[in-house]
């Protein structure tokens, strides 16, 4: 049952957050704009490239769709309402994530063509920089809960959220989860202007809804998970606990989808320097703060 | 012809999906996005989203008259779409190869808005029709049969270990054990393949990179209708991974060739030299203009001189403005790209100076904001920088972001009279590029207000007049000049230094060895057209 | 019974994804058939109620196929597996080592002594005391495992950048 809801509302916010996109990537607000584009894919020809590796061709947008169901499978809306409460959840978020990495592997590689093929692996690239950095701010998120139960915590953080009690680990989460998520000034694999399309450019009709779809959920996912480690989950006066997840979550979607707007994308080679050289070591300082905070204050 | 993926009867759930599609339709733009936007027509305002791949399109839009090499390259985008799919043109004449358009207009605002709600009303009733037709193109065809074969190398059976360069040292030790190992089994059955693989041999004679690592390398078209390059413009670029190993520009369009669209009788010259360059019509007008003058040695008046620079200095404006949005595009900053391109239409638009100075505090707003825009110096710092002599043969913007202040502009008395100085920055990278027309946007609305004026007039009489006259413009690209022959009142000798082509030199030199995202956003930072370069 | 009905299916994929490793001719599928053969190892793990071991089973393989992925494309030719050339070589000794191998590995299988089975431990209890037993009895080993990794990466990299000089 609230396995249903779970993925009900996932995909409710997956819509949700295909309108925020095409809000900011158009400014113009257009609330059927997804459901419109979704029919219209179906309609189209679906096109198999010559010499394409069949298997990932087809394999890749589905387990990006899958992987983000995955890690959005352990993640409490409210207490109670969550798929399975894995003892292991904050690591399995992340386990789940890595496959978004194969994922877009398989779709770069698969249709044999140039764009993708870069895409694909720039991706790997990207994946280097941002691992550790949505790891480590993960480990004091689960030394203050002293557990990896996610809902617990959630329930850790009653007295202070997680953003407040170690901000320095929820920028370098944050960062990290767009990087994940490949939005834009992230948008390595994808680069509209680069690579003209990248991983999705060869990908028509359904197959491109699904992958579309995916990327949704993949956002609302990681949003989800930022509301969850830093932002206090379902934890809030007044209001019934899963308003209070869907609100935080609406807002760190759209901070995210916001964001990139700006900013032009980053370079290959800076995001791993920056991830490498300034990351690390904010995060390590991060793990060293809060364990001198947990030792000495409490939580 | 709008045609489904299948001949079949359009059942309810086929008329859904037409219906949608014919609500959201997705548009891919031949030439391109900046030529549209050079045109002063806002796809997007007429309700198309346009997308960068074709594969992604459901209607592919030529805008103008595409000479052939970009029909071709449109004939090959068309069948890249997935059906079903239209052909809307505006403004456009012969189309072949293509197949005749769904649907023609003229190259305005209205028609074009208008003519996109026809469409949707065509892809509502006719998205799935019975008949459906396969494109067939020679061009097409031509292109399946010579895809790139891949050649990975040639096994060897000798076993002689070379001495390589190649930097693999403990390959190159396991492969001697190997061979000394098992030398009869290279007798033994010539079907079977060879027993060993070795890496080295079988990359013999392959170019290796800088660091020595020896990949194949792949051809990677970029152009003529890449989204985040101007339009028409064609580049290979051999990848080695995501570098750029070699490449190759194609100095110009097919099947368009600037200097002989000058050519005929002087009555309508200026018109046909407009044609020249879509992006900058004024430019080219005014510089067929000049050469005529220079020909009859005819003077002009003050009143026409101010006039004159100010509807040169409005199409600088608006042609950095658009450069800016395909820039912005190319970087991805999409802020930057829809607001330079709602500015460079607005400006385009404006009848007259009044109207221009009311632009001129939305675009004082918008350069300031984006010079500041965060991450911009590490995006562009120290891309596409063009080496000494390089910079000292360039022209134009690029010459003046490396500190050499050539401007043809310093030369006219009317700018004299302006009190007119060039923008020089000393960078020679991407960013001072950009910084650089940033300023010269601001430099050139604020010229347009002080001139008061901005018609291009003067005609051309047919006065069957002879002689050879030159003339130099400053284009927004550079210096264009231009010599021109007349006999009897036609135009019978035409030379021209396009900027484009002397800028077009240093391609090689900002892309070779880069990553392909800063070698693009070096060539981008040429601001390159490659309708004024002739093949 | 449940258990081993899943256990037994998850085996089979691991084995059987890892003969596509060697079976097909294309680098990328390769690697990333190992990708899978170990995911589905991981998920062994989880079957066996191994939770958190199963969970970074899979995490991290994920990442480390991928990146011998991408070695795999940059060292060898034809990547794509387009040309159908055999990598394989060695193949009798390959044959041999692996007879042998397994032969030792079922050897130890069922000569070792493994102790009593847990009848289930709580998975919120092994992370508890794998916590314990890292911060306890193997602390040195972690500890001096990820000081040697950490040297071999700082010195790979000093011997790329001599090279390159």
């Amino acid at each position: 049952m609230s396995t249903a809801i779970v993925i009900l509302a996932l995909l409710a916010g997956a819509y949700v957050v295909a309108v925020l996109e095409g809000w900011a990537a158009t400014g113009r607000f257009q609330p059927a704009g997804p459901a419109l584009d979704a029919v219209a894919l179906l309609g189209r020809e679906s096109v198999v490239t010559r010499s394409s590796d069949r298997i990932f061709f087809e394999v890749g947008p589905v387990l990006l769709l899958i992987s983000a169901l995955l890690a959005a499978a352990v993640l409490p809306l409210a207490p109670g309402l969550i798929i399975t409460d894995l003892a292991t959840g904050a690591l399995f978020v992340n386990a789940a994530l890595a496959y978004v990495m194969v994922a877009l592997l398989m779709a770069g590689w698969g249709p044999d063509g140039v764009y993708a093929m870069v895409g694909g692996w720039r991706f790997l690239g990207q994946l280097v920089g941002y691992s550790m950095l949505i790891v480590m701010p993960l480990t004091t998120v689960a030394m203050r809960a002293e557990s990896l139960f996610t809902t617990r915590i959630v329930e850790s953080q009653g007295a202070m959220w997680n953003v407040v009690f170690q901000p320095l680990g929820f920028v370098l989460f944050f960062l990290a989860a767009l990087a994940v998520c490949f939005l834009p000034p992230f948008d390595l694999p994808t680069a509209p202007g680069e690579l003209a399309g990248g991983v999705m450019s060869e990908y028509t009709g359904a197959r491109l809804g699904i992958m579309r779809l995916a990327r949704m959920v993949l956002v609302v996912t990681l949003s989800v998970t930022v509301t969850v480690f830093f932002l206090g989950g379902w934890l809030g006066p007044v209001l019934p606990p899963w308003a209070w997840t869907l609100g935080k979550s609406l807002v760190v979607a759209a901070a995210m989808l916001f964001a990139g707007r700006y900013v032009p994308r980053v370079r290959e080679e800076h995001f791993l320097q920056w991830c490498w050289k300034y990351g690390i070591p904010l995060a390590l300082i991060n793990i060293l703060y809060v364990g001198i905070v947990l030792l000495v204050v409490g939580k | 012809m709008i045609s489904g993926a299948r001949q079949a009867e359009p059942s309810w759930f086929h008329r859904l999906v037409a219906r949608a599609m014919a609500r959201r339709l997705t548009v891919f733009v031949v030439p391109g996005p900046d030529v549209a936007r050079a045109y002063g027509l806002d796809i997007e305002a007429a309700g198309l989203q346009v997308v960068d791949t074709p594969r992604h399109a459901g209607v592919l839009l030529l805008i103008g008259d595409p000479p052939k090499g970009l029909r071709e390259a449109a004939a090959v985008a068309n069948a890249q779409m997935p059906r079903p799919r239209a052909i809307f043109a505006v403004g456009a004449g012969d189309v072949s190869p293509l197949p005749e358009p769904d649907l023609l207009v003229d190259m305005n605002q209205e028609d074009v808005a208008a003519g996109v709600e026809e469409l949707r009303r065509s892809f509502a009733a006719g998205a799935f029709a019975p008949e459906t037709e396969d494109f067939e193109a020679e061009v097409v065809r031509e292109d399946e049969d010579d895809e790139g074969e891949m050649d990975p190398g040639h096994m060897h059976h000798d076993s002689d270990e070379e001495e390589d360069e190649s930097d693999d040292g403990e390959d190159e030790g396991d492969q001697n054990d190997q061979d000394l190992d098992e030398p009869e089994e290279k007798e033994v059955g010539e079907d079977q393949l060879e027993d060993f693989m070795s890496m080295i041999e079988m990359t013999e004679g392959m170019p290796a990179s800088g660091d020595g690592l020896i990949m194949e390398w792949v051809p990677a078209a970029y152009g003529p209708l890449f989204p985040g390059l101007p339009g028409g413009l064609s580049l290979v670029f051999t990848l080695d991974g995501d570098t750029v190993a070699e490449t190759e520009v194609e100095p110009g369009i097919e099947g368009h060739s600037p200097v002989e669209i000058l050519y005929g009788p002087v009555e309508r010259i200026a018109e046909r030299a407009a044609k020249l360059d879509s992006l900058t019509p004024v430019s080219y007008g005014l510089l067929i203009q000049r050469a005529i003058e220079s020909t009859s040695g005819t003077r002009i008046g003050e009143e026409e001189a101010l006039s004159r620079v100010g509807a040169l200095e409005r199409e600088r404006a608006a042609s950095h403005l658009g450069w800016a949005a395909s820039f912005g595009f190319l970087i991805g900053d999409r802020s930057l790209s829809r607001g330079a391109g709602r500015l460079q239409i607005a400006l385009l638009q404006a009848a007259n100076v009044g109207e221009v100075g009311r632009i001129k505090g939305d675009v004082e707003d918008f350069v300031h904001k984006t010079l500041r825009t965060p991450l911009l110096g590490s995006k562009l710092g120290g891309i596409g920088i063009v080496d000494g002599s390089g910079a000292e043969n360039a022209i134009g913007p690029v010459a003046r972001a490396a500190g050499f202040e050539t401007d043809a502009r310093s030369e006219d008395p009317a700018y004299q009279d302006l009190g007119f100085a060039p923008v020089v920055r000393d960078g020679n990278d991407a960013l001072t590029r950009f910084q650089l027309r940033l300023e010269e946007i601001r430099q050139s609305l604020n010229l347009v207000l002080e001139a008061g004026a901005m018609a291009a007039t003067g005609s051309t009489d047919s006065d069957d007049s002879s002689g050879t006259g030159t003339a130099t413009v400053e284009t927004p690209r550079g210096m264009a000049a231009l010599r021109v022959t007349l006999e009897d009142g036609m135009v019978t000798n035409v030379q021209l230094d396009a900027p484009s082509m002397c800028n077009v030199r240093l391609v090689e030199t900002v892309t070779m060895g880069k990553e392909v995202a800063d070698a693009l956003a070096g060539v981008g930072s040429l601001d390159l057209s490659p309708w004024e370069m002739s093949g | 019974m449940l258990q081993t009905v899943f256990v037994a299916l998850f085996g089979i994929a691991a084995i059987w994804f890892g003969v596509v490793v060697f079976t097909t001719s294309s680098m990328v599928r390769s690697a990333l058939a190992l990708l899978f053969s170990q995911t589905a190892v991981g998920a062994m793990f989880l079957a066996m109620q191994a939770e958190f071991l199963g969970v970074l089973q899979i995490m991290m393989m994920a990442t480390e196929m991928s990146i011998m992925a991408i070695f795999m494309v940059m060292y060898m030719m034809d990547p794509g597996g387009l040309m159908g050339m055999d990598m394989t070589h060695q193949k009798r000794l390959s044959q041999a080592a692996g007879v042998l191998g397994a032969l030792v590995v079922i050897g130890i299988v069922f000569l070792a002594g493994w102790g009593s089975i847990a009848g289930s431990v709580p998975p919120g209890q092994q992370v508890h005391d794998l916590g314990i037993e890292l911060m306890e009895r193997s602390m040195l080993i972690f500890e001096t495992a990820g000081i040697t990794i950490l040297t071999a990466m700082i010195a790979t990299i000093a011997v790329a950048l001599e090279r390159r000089r």
